[in-house]
């Protein structure tokens, strides 16, 4: 392995490559690229790259880079890109093309808020307003876990069992313009991880068909379960890439979700991404102090782990959602996902908190305001607008 | 865990320094973590930037709020405020010229290391004045502050691929670094933030939010400059060439007609015979053809209404020897300045060479003539016949308030051809008069002449015209160094004349009914003093050849007659004669200059109007000296479309050979084609602003405005992006560093 100092965007587009990289025996590697800040620097690295078979193909729009990406899949290519914000709202019908069409494709999404008001930093809406799409979702919370993450995406999605594309997601410049110190992926080491991409259903001259056409309800309804199916297949998949990918690279990534401290804990909140590595300092200073508080992070937020949930959260009086997303009308995203999870327990509350939308910086201190309410409450109320320091 | 906080504008490289800081702890093995805080992302900005070094893995993704240490890169970001937060013992590293005590009152109590590290940048070549690259250089100096070594330092630039420059930089910066403990008590304060109202889309004071003046971090400002088009410059009657293109291309043509006839009352005719030294100097050349400017000159005068003549009469009384484009152009701006004039005109009708030499097929006699009857309602006394002697001209001298001398080339060369007949060699300057006169024809004659200028073209041609079976050019040189305008001599090849290059005539002997030329054939060999190569007589046994032919017309150039000028004067450079005792006398067109063009004389009339005028009134119409010349490179070409160039429509070689109708009929409109309307509009407008609005349509900060006939900067929101100087097609624009 490779220790370097790099930004999140760096390693993100080094890992895409060494994966693209690692399929040149088979049918290569495509990447349809558009950039858009603060993804740029993903696609200008993969645009440099020099793939043994394969090639990053500039075009003049997000949608497009997708669709790049879905005809050069169903060719049985490779594909990946990366985008934000914006651009992932331009590309989304082809987002959902992929989806449906069961092509194994990684995105790289590089949270940025939605606009208007113009705003390039980090929040969580854009790609979680793509969770119908049929993409699995992963949130990173730190240059390693992105990396490690991308590799995983490409053994799941490409499964035969699952056969669905996914979103690596990773905080605008918090992680993505943040230089780390990070373990690049060598390139034998990723041939070694991941089989040939062998898409079943790819288009070939050998037999020529289509995918995609007309269908009836009936039809229609069965893509459906199946879609569905193949995403209650995903924890078991996961678990075994996880196990494959320690053997490989000889350490253990985190899975679907982390449960830290919950066992005896009265008081959980439950964040991702880097606002999470804040929540893990912030539990470990009040447990110094003999506080009964746990966290949990959820790494992948399709499918969603309900059971793993529930299951983490059963000791739980209080449970308190940081949530970088809203949904207007409703929440926080990640909070009515959890609340449904815990559906028939009486015996706790689930308040959710709004913070560090637009990209505020959620510093250990707001958290310690956020548990210090939380454990006063008596009962649930609306979401909470947490301001966060300026 | 250590903490540092870097403050910088910008473009200095503050991200960089946070990236090398942490590469030089990396490479020790620390964890480590570097980022900025990007707003906006723009040369000049002010920004910030972090680093965390620690021996376990860092888990803190938050800005830096209580830094161990803070940077300051830009001397103007240097303030109390950078230590809000600083830790206790902590240093302070400035980039300043001053030594640590000029900091005193600032930072009391406080570590602070200081290096000029903006002079050793650019020193090094590392950025310029105004935007250094600071980051490198700092390097030395945080390294020295910190404890780390040199090798630190140069490992982190090596590992980043920083060479050169670079390291002789932080090196340098290592060395010179001051640090010192400042005398005082610390300010420990922690920092507050300020809370603003903060004002949402929908609010109905949208318009009172905090402005943003984005002009607070330019570095460089657009500003508005004038060149001088090289066309103009290259008119030598001083035509306002773009000018009146731009007039053409929307279609005003009277104010067209306004701008040529402010320096020449000749348009239509330089429309017709310039060889049109403007369209050589045409930037558009190189990006496809010249624009067609003479064609463009002919339309507007034959578009174009002329104003009325102003009616207020001077005293002064002033005399113009010799009528041709020279004096008429001085008669024509002295009228234009209240000057009642006398003209002398030794010929009996005015015009000059224009009238006798150039032929009708170029230059038809009504079109000549409407341009002299313009200029003659002034107040012009015209007197035909009187070809004025020494003696006439000193009276004028006494009788007028000036005298005005144009008196052309009178001498025409000759050559010794032996003792042939007279009857068989003619003067083409002659042979050309009798032509327009109908007093010539040499039906189904051999006709030889000799000479490559302007003349001999004219000559060959009218000998067509009057019925030569056969026309040869004799020339020594070749075709290449012939004088004529090139056009001519193209026309000329079309209507059948022979060219015989390298060659030249030595004996003219009778034969039969006709003579019998002989002439030796010619080499170019070493350039003579006017550059051109001088032609050598080969020295082959075949080196001599004859042409058997009925009739030899020479044009080998004029000299002018300055013995008509009073004993003891000189022409000044400006064309005033000295040494006279009556009143101011100047020369100008062919006989003082040797420019031979029509342009050329018009430029030196209107100027000699201008110096007689000054020398009467003291008034200076000359104007101040012309803003330099838009060179090609202030044209951006790769804005413009290529387009080919309209040209004038023509009558057929066959037609052309036996009538003195006009050879070339101008840009001809149809309903669906007007060619003079594309042309104009092919003009660049080298750097002269034609209001085309592009830096309006480009600011992407929209603070471009228009202002009267010009524009308007908005400069407290340019950010100096200078989008509109690269988007300005014509060089207007130029940015100019703050
Ligand atoms: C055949 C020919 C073709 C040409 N073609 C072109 C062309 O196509 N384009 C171009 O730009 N240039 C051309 N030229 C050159 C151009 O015509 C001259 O450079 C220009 O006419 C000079 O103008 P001027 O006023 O100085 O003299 P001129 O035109 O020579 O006028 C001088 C006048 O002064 C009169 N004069 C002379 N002596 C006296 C005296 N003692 N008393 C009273 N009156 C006197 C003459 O009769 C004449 O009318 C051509 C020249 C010739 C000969
Ligand atoms: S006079 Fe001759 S040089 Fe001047 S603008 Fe006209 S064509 Fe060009
Ligand atoms: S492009 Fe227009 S302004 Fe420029 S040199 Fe040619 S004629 Fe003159």
């Amino acid at each position: 392995m490779a220790r370097a100092l790099v930004t999140g965007n760096h390693a993100a587009g080094h890992t895409l490559a060494a994966c693209g990289e690692a399929n040149r025996e088979a049918r290569g590697c495509c990447c349809g690229a558009y950039p858009i800040t603060p993804q740029s620097e993903i696609i200008e690295f993969l645009r440099d790259y020099e793939f043994t078979k394969g090639r990053t193909i500039p075009v003049e729009s997000e949608h497009s880079a997708m669709g790049v990406c879905i005809g050069a899949s169903v060719a049985g290519a490779r594909s990946f890109t990366a985008s934000s914000s914006n651009g992932l709202a331009y590309m989304t019908e082809n987002i959902f093309a992929a989806g449906f069409y069961r092509l194994p494709i990684v995105l790289i999404a590089v949270n940025r808020t939605l606009g208007p008001p113009w705003n390039i930093w980090v929040d969580q809406g854009d790609s979680l307003a793509l969770r119908d799409a049929a993409w699995l979702q992963f949130y990173a919370e730190s240059h390693q876990e992105l990396v490690d993450t991308i590799l995983l995406a490409f053994r799941i999605s490409e499964d035969e069992r699952i056969l669905l594309p996914t979103i690596v997601a990773q905080d605008g410049f918090v992680t993505s313009h943040t230089q780390m110190v990070v373990d690049l992926p060598e390139q034998e080491l990723v041939d070694r991880y991941l089989p040939h991409c062998h898409i079943p259903h790819r288009l070939s001259l050998e037999h020529p068909t289509t995918i995609g056409g007309l269908t009836w309800p009936r039809e229609t309804e069965h893509h459906r379960r199946e879609i569905q199916t193949a995403m209650e297949q995903v924890p078991a998949v996961l678990g075994e890439a996880i196990d494959e990918f320690e053997k490989v690279f000889g350490r253990r990534p985190h899975g679907m979700l982390s449960a830290e401290h919950t066992e005896d804990a009265e008081t959980v909140l439950i964040a991702c991404n880097t606002m999470a590595r804040t929540l893990r300092n912030v539990v470990a200073e009040r447990r110094e102090r003999g506080e009964r508080v746990g966290m949990v992070k959820p790494k992948m937020f399709r499918p969603f782990p309900r059971a793993e949930l529930a299951a983490a959260l059963s000791g739980a009086k209080r449970v308190g959602v940081l949530d970088r997303n809203h949904s207007p009308g409703s929440g926080g995203i990640f909070w009515q996902e959890i609340a449904a999870s815990l559906q028939g327990r009486s015996d706790v509350l689930v308040q959710d908190y709004l913070v560090g939308l637009g990209g505020g910086d959620v510093t250990p201190q707001v958290i310690h305001e956020i548990i210090d309410d939380l454990n006063t409450r008596k009962e649930a109320v609306e979401p909470i607008w947490k301001e966060v320091a300026a | 865990m250590t903490e540092i906080t870097i403050f910088g504008r910008g473009g200095q490289g503050g991200v960089t320094l946070a990236k090398l800081i942490a590469t030089s702890y990396f490479l020790r093995g620390k964890h480590v973590q570097a980022f900025g805080v990007y707003a906006a992302e723009r040369s000049g900005a002010p920004l910030q930037a972090f680093v965390r070094i620690d021996d376990e893995e860092i888990t803190n993704h938050n800005q830096i709020r209580e830094p161990d240490h803070v940077i300051v890169l830009d001397r103007t970001l240097i303030a109390p405020s950078v230590q809000a937060g600083l830790k206790p013992g902590g240093w302070i590293i400035l980039n300043t010229p001053d030594p640590p005590d000029a900091f005193v009152e600032d930072f009391p109590g406080r570590n602070v290391a200081t290096i000029d590290a903006t002079d050793i940048a650019v020193t090094n070549g590392l950025g310029t004045r105004t935007v250094p690259i600071v980051n490198t250089t700092m390097l030395g100096t945080v390294a020295k502050a910190l404890n780390l070594s040199l090798d630190d330092v140069e490992a982190a630039l090596g590992d980043l691929k920083f060479g050169g420059g670079n390291v002789t930089s932080a090196r340098k910066a290592f060395e010179n670094t001051v640090a010192q403990k400042l005398k005082g008590k610390a300010d420990m304060k922690a920092p507050t933030a300020p809370k603003g109202r903060i004002a949402g889309i929908l609010d109905a004071d949208v318009g009172q939010m905090p402005k943003i003046r984005t002009g607070s971090w330019a570095t460089r400002q657009p500003e508005r400059q004038r060149l001088t088009p090289p066309c103009n410059h290259g008119c030598p009657a001083g035509n306002d060439v773009r000018g009146f293109i731009e007039a053409a291309s929307r279609e005003e043509y009277d104010r067209a007609l306004a701008i040529l006839l402010e320096t020449s009352p000749f348009p239509g005719t330089c429309g017709r015979v310039c060889p049109a030294p403007c369209m050589e100097a045409c930037n558009r050349s190189p990006l496809d053809a010249s624009v067609n400017i003479r064609e463009l000159e002919r339309y507007v005068a034959e578009h174009g209404k002329r104003p009325e003549v102003p009616a207020q009469w001077r005293k002064e009384r002033i005399a113009v020897v010799g009528s041709g484009p020279a004096g008429l152009a001085a008669t024509y701006h002295l009228g234009r300045l209240g000057y009642r004039v006398a003209l002398f005109e030794g010929g009996g009708e005015l015009g000059g060479v224009m009238r006798t030499g150039i032929p009708s097929y170029r230059l038809p006699p009504d079109v000549l003539g409407e341009e002299i009857s313009y200029i003659l309602r002034q107040s012009v006394d015209v007197h035909t016949g009187r070809f004025l002697d020494r003696s006439d001209l000193l009276k004028l001298t006494h009788e007028f308030s000036a005298v005005f001398v144009g008196t052309g080339l009178q001498d025409s060369r000759t050559v010794n051809l032996g003792n042939a007949d007279e009857e068989f060699v003619e003067q083409g300057i002659d042979f050309l008069d009798r032509a327009r006169l109908g007093r010539v024809r040499l039906d189904g004659l051999h006709v030889v002449v000799i000479g490559g200028g302007n003349t001999a073209m004219d000559a060959a041609r009218s000998a067509l015209r009057v019925g030569a079976r056969t026309v040869r050019v004799v020339y020594r040189r070749t075709r290449a160094e012939m004088p004529a305008i090139r056009e001519e001599i193209d026309e000329a090849l079309e209507e059948g004349i022979v060219l015989d290059e390298l060659a030249s005539p030595l004996q003219l002997h009778r034969d039969g009914e006709g003579v019998v030329l002989t002439c030796q054939r010619m080499r170019l060999g070493e350039p003579d003093e006017s550059g051109r190569r001088r032609p050598v007589p080969e020295t082959s046994e075949d080196a001599q050849f004859d042409l058997r032919c009925d009739r030899v017309i020479l044009a080998l150039g004029q000299t002018s007659n300055v013995a008509i000028l009073p004993e003891g004067s000189e022409i000044h450079e400006n064309g005033e004669l000295l040494g006279l005792s009556g009143a101011p006398m100047f020369a100008g067109g062919d006989f003082a200059t040797n420019e031979g063009t029509v342009t050329a004389a018009i430029g030196s009339g209107r100027k000699a109007a201008w110096h007689l005028h000054r020398t009467l009134t003291g008034e200076n119409l000359f104007p101040p000296p012309a803003e330099p010349i838009a060179e090609p490179d202030a044209v951006t070409m790769h804005l413009f479309k290529r387009s080919p160039s309209e040209q004038s429509a023509m009558i057929s070689p066959v037609e052309r050979r036996r009538t003195f109708t006009e050879v070339r009929r101008g840009m001809i409109d149809s309903p669906d084609h007007h060619p003079a309307l594309i042309e104009a509009n092919r003009c660049f407008s080298c750097g002269v602003c034609n209001q085309c609005d592009a830096c309006i349509d480009y600011c992407p900060e929209g603070i471009v405005f228009r202002n009267g006939d010009g524009y308007r900067f908005d400069y407290g929101y340019c950010k100096g992006c200078g989008v509109c100087a690269s988007q300005c097609p014509r060089g207007v624009i130029y940015m100019s560093e703050l």
